[in-house]
């Protein structure tokens, strides 16, 4: 930055960072006043309440029973995911408080779901938090050298993956 | 004082909490919307630059400000959520120009801790809904439907608890939040989750990112087509999205701020913790993000908000310092910056200390704020008065008088400006040009000092001078006739008006002349048993060319009398007593009441009801204006008279409702003044300062006038000693260079020129906490004593403080006394002679002694433990008031004969105080951290000891605002003779830059006030639904109570503002009439 700086003052080059700032003719007067005396207090005499419907409450159901009357309104053959999430969302209510831990736990099951189901939509970036083993593996896979630091590792996924 | 108060804001907050531009006001207007904490403020951008439209008081402490266009519309709604739990959506319409509810509700829960990191409102950027964090674990989501409607809310729970920012992602099909958070392991991530409306629940949003900066703490969302989202850290800025993750480091700093420059979201403004302000780019190539890049710009205020407007025009908005709008400039100037500050808005928040002091002794107080914080810390000097708005000035020094004349008697403007020398007089007049250029009247005598013009009918003008009176054509400006002086004599005074002339001779003789058409007549002559020092014959009975009184104001024996005119009779005369003679007497007429002002020699004015047809002077009062002698002269101002007081304290002195006010005028010494009513500046007066002639307007009313004085460090208290003519300031200045090298030093500063003249460093860690100026039993000097605390990184509470008392001599602070504590000193207070300190949990008293070599030492008498941390000490004759972290209040007496300090009661509330005050005897007022103040009463007559132990809660209120100080003391002039001046009150200073008056009223009145109150609610309503009942209602995290004692004055004198028609409603539920409510309110205006 202070480099930056310091060369604009020997050559004024105009740097192209701050060029072509939005402007739709506001602010163009030479001068600029703003004269802060012109402001009026509003005094509010009409009636503010607002439309019959549109007086918002918080739906004061429980979230855990919404989320299973919820379920039960889709009817009897539950989807296996929307057992899943409520059962998770039970366990997460029981675990609450007692297990500090819960997220951590869920978010490693995850990944290695993802790994079983071979889903390629894992991002990019996903890949710094998998371990230089699981790295390689991935590598193997896709028949690249899997030798290397972390970050090449990860580049040449990245490159390929690209290219797809 | 009372229980029964009223709490009026004087100084509106200027705390700049949020800010948004928008198509706010009408769908081509762009306009920038800024939040004060309790107000919102709406302006409209133009090529000429900000212009304000509205300024609007919100019933609620604003947490959430955000502008949204919802689907089909043309223009965008305005979505504000206040502390409290209640949210509206205004729209403004254009037609009526009001704001608009379009909805409102209440989003609080009934279970549910508050976040920590304060409230998140935000809104999807495709407005499918808003989205709240206000509980721990909580999501509430606020959906619309497909017309722009809110349906109801409902709560997601959210798995992380310590959330720091939450946003909507842009170009997301279903919405989507980022939320940044810390894990109980402190590191910080990223997750994304999916709102899915029809569930009501989250869905495992498309990425996430673990283990950012762990000084992560703002999110910005990108807009299409980039998308994603920047994660700024304190050393790093990384950009996020599903494919994407760039990352640059910065240097170390913590961004407090950002404003979006351009709609594609390539090019952001950040602000950061020292006020240095930088741009941050995304480089990118169509949409695939490519890199980031930060330059830094330049130095601004501290800023809590940023809002790009236009043309390489920013607003920064700030807490700490004053707001500003700065203009981005393509090449840097001398100094690198390519800020450059175009206009700066003054903020007085945070007010942390303030002191009043009285340099005039006319009950007004002129307030000294520790105002800002860091670098942006100053002095802030706040006084009330009427402004002059100087228009021109010329050099002039030694004058002695001034009127303006006319170029003939039927114009509407003054054409000469007639100045007066020891030994000649000027003529100035306005030129073609406009410019005030030297003329000459050639009939006029320009050899001697001019005691009196005037302009007289027929085209006339009178000069007097010490050998004659003339009278001169206005037109020919060629002298008609001139009237000598007797042989022998010389005039002394003289006065005159449209056609009478009156003068003073020496040996006591008063001639009298009437003015002809070209000719004087000498009409009468009386000889009066001693010399004459002013005269007055203003005109103001039926005839305005003509008076039927003269008054005259006498040496030897101090009198003032009436004489009738023309015969010269004497009326009346009045004995003024003492030894000062009247200087100048005016006699004036306000809201048809007849006055004779006198004023004296030393400052004093005196003035009199004055019965136009018997001469009679009744009612006589006496006021103290200032010190040097007063010359009276009248002026008009949309068209109604006031009388100028030219002196070392000039005063504007005016009637209202039948009463006479006094107003200062914000000038120092003034000398002469003259109404100067030109073409050219109409409605101006002429004014002789020091070497110095002005013409200028002056304002209507009076408003506070405010001076900074930067200190470029942050003072946190502050005390003023009269004696040494001195303030001392206990403040602390962060070095740039260094990591967490923060200084503290005790600054001496002169209460004029506000210099540092004298500094003492405090040990490293050791902060100034308190600080008093006071004297001892036994001592004649005056001390400054300072308390402190070493804050030592590691321990939770200081358990190491001192006692420093300093004294003033050569302008030095010299070190007189060091008494080491085992705490922090955080309040000093003079006690009967002596020094009562509050260290940590305890009260300690300390005695002043003399040592057998002569030095001073404190030495501890006695103290009371028993408190949490006693923070806020008060005290008044054996009584101690203690102000408890959490405790409340409690009260302790000392007793004399067994040197003890013993508990006499306590309020059993767990209030997290702020700040203390005594009100009376029996009444003491309390701030809290809730924003609320509350009195408790002792009970010195309970049956119990039980109910005699325990401070009875009498009065409770929201006041939204986080008080640090409460002083005795007034903002405006109070002279005995007003009825405000029987009103005691109370100023407060408060973190929002609020300056604030408690008044303590007459049960009467009190009563009548609070009735007006309940029918004003009925009229004045809320802005978006909010309602004023509930916000003034007392409320912590285990009560809410009703307001009870206290009532709101900026309510009640928004009386004033209302039209007519709304007055008569309110006067008929009153039953009373509009006129006697008017005159209340106003009188109520005048305590600020």
């Amino acid at each position: 930055m202070e480099e930056a700086l310091s060369n604009s003052n020997q050559t004024a080059p105009s740097p192209s960072f701050l060029a072509n700032l939005p402007s739709r003719g506001l602010f163009s007067s030479t001068v600029l006043s703003s004269n802060l005396d012109g402001t009026r207090d509003y005094l509010c005499v009409h009636d503010t309440s607002p439309p019959a419907n549109q007086l918002i409450k918080t739906n004061q159901q429980n979230i855990l029973i919404r989320s299973l009357t919820l379920g039960k309104q889709k009817g009897d053959p539950i989807t296996k995911d929307a057992k899943g999430v409520a059962a998770a969302d039970k366990k997460r209510a029981a675990e609450r408080g007692l297990d500090s831990r819960a997220p951590s736990k869920r978010a490693s099951s995850q990944s290695t779901s993802r790994q079983d189901g071979s889903n390629s939509r894992a991002p990019e970036k996903d890949f710094y938090s998998l371990t230089v083993d699981r790295l390689r593996v991935l590598l193997k896979e896709k028949g690249l050298s899997p030798k290397g630091k972390k970050d090449e590792l990860i580049a040449r996924l990245k490159s390929v993956n690209d290219q797809v | 004082m009372s229980v029964w108060n009223y709490v009026v804001t004087a100084h509106k907050p200027t705390n700049v909490t949020h800010s948004c531009v928008g198509n706010f006001t009408a769908p081509q207007e762009l306009n920038l919307i800024v939040a004060k904490c309790t107000r919102i403020e709406i302006h409209l951008l133009t090529p000429q630059g900000l212009q304000p439209m509205l300024d609007v008081p919100i019933y609620g402490r604003i947490a959430t400000l955000e502008l949204f266009r919802s689907h089909g519309e043309a223009q965008d709604f305005l979505f504000i959520a206040t502390e409290r739990y209640k949210f509206c959506v205004l729209q403004w319409d254009a037609e009526t120009s009001e704001l608009i509810t379009r909805a409102m509700g209440d989003v609080s829960d009934r279970i549910g801790r508050p976040t920590d990191n304060g409230q998140i409102g935000i809104i999807d950027p495709d407005c499918r809904l808003i989205g709240l964090h206000l509980y721990d674990g909580l999501f509430k989501v606020i959906p619309f439907d497909n017309k722009g409607q809110l349906k109801e809310a409902f709560n997601i729970r959210l798995e992380e608890l310590q959330v720091l920012d939450i946003k909507f992602l842009y170009g997301c099909s279903k919405p989507t939040i980022v939320v940044l958070y810390q894990d109980n392991k402190d590191a910080r991530h990223v997750k994304t989750y999916e709102v899915a409306l029809k569930d009501k629940d989250f869905v495992e949003g498309p990425w996430t990112q673990n283990n950012l900066d762990n000084g992560a703490d703002l999110l910005i969302p990108v807009p299409p087509p980039l998308c994603g989202v920047l994660i700024i850290g304190e050393e790093t800025i990384v950009y996020c999205s599903a494919n994407a993750f760039k990352a640059i480091p910065i240097r170390p700093s913590i961004t407090k701020a950002y404003g979006r420059v351009d709609a594609d979201g390539s090019r952001y403004l950040l602000g950061d913790h020292a006020g240095l302000l930088h741009l941050l780019v995304i480089t990118h190539e169509k949409e695939k993000v490519t890199g980031l890049k930060i330059e830094l710009l330049g130095e601004t205020s501290i800023a809590s908000t940023i809002s790009y407007l236009d043309n390489a025009v920013v607003y920064i908005g700030s807490s700490y310092g004053d707001s500003q709008l700065i203009k981005l400039n393509l090449q840097p100037d001398a100094k690198g910056s390519y800020v450059e500050v175009l206009e700066r808005y003054v903020n007085l928040g945070p007010i942390v200390d303030f002191c009043i002091f009285d340099l005039e002794r006319q009950g007004q107080g002129q307030v000294v704020t520790c105002s800002g914080a860091y670098k942006d810390g100053s002095l802030r000097i706040v006084r009330n008065g009427i402004g002059i708005n100087e228009q021109a000035s010329v050099e002039l020094q030694g004058i002695k008088g001034m009127w303006s004349l006319r170029s003939s008697t039927d114009d509407p403007f003054d054409t000469f400006l007639v100045v007066s020398f020891i030994s000649e007089t000027r003529i100035l007049a306005m030129n073609l040009e406009d410019e005030l250029e030297e003329t000459e009247i050639e009939g006029f005598c320009s050899q001697a000092q001019t005691l009196f013009c005037h302009d007289a009918i027929y085209n006339q003008l009178v000069q007097v001078t010490s050998s004659s009176v003339r009278l001169v054509s206005s037109t020919t400006r060629e002298m008609r006739y001139e009237w000598n002086a007797p042989q022998g004599y010389s005039l002394n005074v003289a006065t005159a008006n449209a056609t009478q002339v009156l003068l003073a001779t020496g040996g006591g003789h008063l001639v009298y002349l009437e003015i002809g058409d070209g000719t004087l007549t000498e009409v009468k002559h009386a000889q009066l048993e001693y010399e004459i020092s002013c005269l007055d014959i203003n005109p103001i009975g039926d005839n305005p060319n003509y008076s039927q009184l003269a008054a005259v104001g006498m040496w030897t024996d101090i009198s003032v009398r009436i004489f009738s005119l023309p015969d010269l009779n004497l009326i009346t005369k009045e004995n003024l007593g003492g030894e000062i003679i009247p200087r100048s007497v005016l006699l004036c007429a306000f809201e048809g009441i007849s006055y004779l002002l006198c004023a004296l020699g030393d400052g004093h004015l005196l003035n009199f009801l004055l019965n136009m047809s018997t001469g009679e002077l009744t009612d006589r009062k006496k006021v103290s204006l200032g010190t040097q002698p007063i010359t009276l002269r009248t002026f008009s101002s949309k068209n109604t008279t006031h009388v100028f007081a030219a002196s070392d304290r000039p005063t504007v002195i005016y009637s209202s409702n039948k009463k006479l006010l006094y107003s200062n005028v914000n000038l120092k010494e003034v000398s002469h003044m003259c109404p100067f009513n030109s073409a050219a500046f109409p409605d101006s007066l002429a004014i002789a300062k020091e070497g110095e002639l002005t013409i200028g307007t002056i304002d209507d009313i009076q408003k506070l006038h405010i001076r900074s004085i930067p200190l470029g460090e942050h003072a946190r208290r502050i005390c003023h000693q009269e004696q040494s003519r001195t303030f001392a300031i206990c403040s602390l200045k962060n070095q740039s260079n260094a990591e967490e090298s923060e200084m503290h030093f005790i600054r001496l500063l002169d209460d004029q020129t506000f210099d540092f003249i004298s500094t003492y460093p405090l040990d490293t860690f050791e902060y100034g906490c308190s600080i008093l100026s006071c004297s001892f039993s036994d001592d004649t000097n005056v001390y400054y004593c300072v308390g402190t605390a070493y804050v030592l990184p590691e321990e939770n509470e200081p358990t190491k403080g001192r006692i420093l008392v300093f004294i003033v001599e050569d302008g030095k602070l010299q070190l007189i006394v060091e008494k080491e504590t085992k705490g922090a000193v955080y309040s000093l207070n003079a006690f009967n002679g002596k020094l009562l300190a509050a260290i940590n949990q305890k009260i300690q008293l300390y005695k002043w002694m003399l040592r057998d070599d002569g030095t001073r030492e404190l030495q501890s008498e006695c103290g009371h433990h028993g408190h949490i941390l006693a923070l806020y000490v008060q005290t008044r004759g054996d009584f101690i008031v203690v102000g408890d972290l959490m405790k409340s209040f409690s009260l302790l007496i000392y007793k004399h004969e067994e040197g003890a300090i013993e508990e006499r009661a306590r309020d059993y509330n767990a209030n997290w105080m702020s700040a203390v005050e005594i009100l009376d005897d029996d009444i003491y007022l309390g701030a809290e951290n809730n924003f609320n103040l509350f009195t408790v009463r002792k009970n010195s007559e309970g049956a119990t000891d039980e109910e005699r132990g325990r401070l009875e809660v009498v009065g409770e209120y929201h006041l939204g605002e986080f008080v640090n100080r409460f002083r005795h003391g007034s903002l405006v002039m109070r002279l005995p003779d007003s009825d405000v001046g029987q009103i005691p009150t109370v100023i407060f200073g408060t973190v929002n830059g609020v300056i604030g008056v408690i008044a303590s009223l007459p049960h009467e009145q009190y009563v009548f006030l609070e009735k007006l109150q309940t029918n004003l609610r009925r009229v004045i309503k809320g802005v978006g639904g909010l309602n004023h009942e509930q916000w003034r209602s007392f409320n912590n995290e285990k009560k809410t109570v009703d307001a009870k004692n206290f009532l709101d004055g900026d309510l009640i004198e928004s009386f004033l503002d209302l039209n007519r028609i709304r007055m008569d409603e309110i006067s008929k539920a009153m039953s009373v009439s509009v006129e006697e409510l008017c005159k209340r309110v106003e009188e109520l205006t005048r305590l600020h």
